[in-house]
């Protein structure tokens, strides 16, 4: 783990919300997919508490956060900042996706504001030569992840709660067609969905085998060096700070 | 060179009057990027109870203006495990390490502290947080029952609003320093929840500015250090001029260790050049 300062080299568009490229060769060669990165807002002492981002594009020299529309005044002043700026950085934190090496065909499912962060690991896993569906939902098409976002041979599927896009619905009723094809599972969403795929797996392979699906635990970080204590939760058999043991795990731990 | 325990025949002498309070670096690892054991002159572990504690289940951590509440439930492994996992580390280390020992009952704690016997040439001090609800009584027996049991130096962490009140009676009981000490606690909604928790942060300052002046008229024969809130090397000065022997940050570690580095330079220079 590293903290430095990141350049913010533009804002962009990216659905319904921001996205910030931030140029920071040091921290950007350390990240993988799925690790989460801490951002020091405002000036002073208010926000006291860092915002954790998983960024949604890295590549050698920068990486990429979203900011959602949403109410939170650390993440309403970085949305403020203009390019030129320097935000202060502190990561990675945790351990991120794994892209599995026996793995062909991989399933990315990514639920809401979420599904932005397999961004990074769906293009590295088709860069790679695996056979890569992204599966996502959202509220209505405008929050979706824009198709030419994707390397051309993914291939995507959507699903709207308003059926403005892809299929009307959420995205577990896209589960028992995509499972059955999948040699793993990438997931990034909210814990009710992955209850859902834990028992869609168990439907489509009769038991989920261990290293088949991994999942992103979604938290605020305090530290991210599991020194705080803030962030421990009731995972894989015990009470584990997310920090260390994720912030990406096994399904199967996630749901023990 | 500071003296942390001049009436303790085993002293504490610290080399820098930075102190990293309890739980900044877990046990004495959990170092954030480009901080280091060397910036402080003393490490105080996060709490350690006699038997392992799971600890307060989620939400532990709610943000405030300038600060935050964090309730852990003193969550750790117990004293066995934690001896058993990090004496070896502490040993290695240049700096001295204090073991916070947390307990129910004040018997927990002496407990731990006569089972302290055989690592004491490894381990500098204990530290006790004084729970915020105990009278003078209880918080009289609570240093003497560890007094009785261990020679080494007892840094008792006193709560910031009844600092005053409980100081004498804990160096009379036994203890060789006062940490001014635990911020009050308050309670913030989370997610339909309640985090109920002492303030941590820069909100916490003005109490143990307080708490500093009210010890400062009560002429204690023993060395104040400050806790709490402290961000700046002017509010490291701030205590410091106010009688603290030295000063602990755990909230700047964690936040912005950056910051924690420069401030362990910042006051190394101050000191030696209040001693030139």
């Amino acid at each position: 783990m590293i903290q430095t300062r990141a350049l913010l080299e533009a804002r962009e568009e990216a659905g319904s919300a921001l996205s910030l490229r931030l140029r920071a060769p040091d921290l950007a060669a350390q990240l993988v997919p799925g690790q989460a990165v801490l951002i020091q807002t405002g000036w002073g002492y208010d926000p006291f508490l860092r915002r954790t981002f998983h960024p949604i594009a890295i590549d050698s020299e920068s990486f990429a956060i979203r900011l959602a529309v949403d109410g939170d005044r650390g993440r309403a002043w970085l949305r403020l900042a203009q390019p030129g700026a320097e935000l202060d950085c502190l990561g990675p934190v945790g351990k991120g996706f794994i892209l599995p090496s026996r793995a062909r065909r991989i399933l990315c499912l990514g639920g809401g504001d979420a599904a932005w962060t397999l961004l990074p690991l769906v293009q590295r896993a088709a860069a790679l030569g695996h056979a890569v569906t992204l599966a996502t939902d959202a509220l209505s098409k405008r929050q979706t992840i824009p198709a030419a976002m994707l390397p051309i041979s993914v291939e995507y599927h959507i699903a709207t709660i308003d059926g403005s896009a892809g299929r009307k619905g959420a995205l577990s009723a896209l589960l028992p067609e995509l499972l059955p094809w999948a040699d793993a599972v990438i997931a990034a969403a909210d814990m009710d969905f992955y209850r859902q795929l834990g028992r869609a797996i168990e439907a489509a392979r009769v038991l989920p085998p261990k290293g088949y699906a991994q999942a992103l635990y979604q938290m605020n970080f305090l530290c991210g060096t599991g020194a705080c204590q803030a962030c421990a939760v009731d995972i894989a058999g015990g009470r584990r700070r997310v920090c260390l043991r994720g912030p990406v795990f096994d399904l199967v731990d996630i749901l023990r | 060179m500071i003296n942390l325990a001049p009436h303790n025949k085993l002293g504490l002498i610290i080399d820098s009057p930075l102190i990293a309070g309890s739980g900044a670096a877990g046990y004495g690892a959990a170092w954030p990027p480009g901080l280091h054991a060397e910036d402080f002159g003393l490490i105080i572990t996060a709490p350690i109870s006699a038997t392992p504690r799971k600890g307060k289940a989620q939400p532990r951590l709610a943000e405030i203006p300038a600060g935050f509440l964090l309730e852990t439930g003193d969550h750790n492994p117990g004293l066995r495990r934690v001896l058993a996992s990090h004496v070896k580390t502490w040993r290695k280390l240049k700096t001295p390490v204090a073991l916070s020992l947390v307990g129910g009952e004040p018997g927990d704690r002496a407990w731990m502290a006569a089972h302290l016997e055989d690592v004491e040439d490894v381990i500098a001090g204990v530290e006790l947080p004084i729970p915020e609800t105990v009278n003078l009584g209880e918080a009289g027996a609570l240093i003497a029952a560890v007094r009785r049991v261990t020679p080494l130096p007892i840094l008792a962490r006193l709560p910031l609003t009844r600092a005053a009140y409980l100081a004498k009676t804990c160096v009379v009981a036994g203890a060789d320093a006062l940490i001014v000490g635990a911020p009050p606690p308050a309670a913030y909604p989370v997610d339909g929840d309640w985090v109920e928790a002492p303030l941590g942060g820069p909100i916490v300052l003005p109490f143990t500015l307080r708490a500093l002046r009210q010890l400062r008229d009560m002429s204690l024969d023993a060395p104040v250090i400050a806790a709490g809130g402290v961000q700046t090397l002017d509010d490291a000065l701030l205590c410091l001029e106010l009688g603290a022997m030295a000063v602990q940050i755990r909230s700047l570690a964690w936040r912005d260790p950056a910051a924690a580095h420069r401030l362990a330079l910042n006051i190394r220079s101050f000191m030696d050049a209040e001693d030139n």
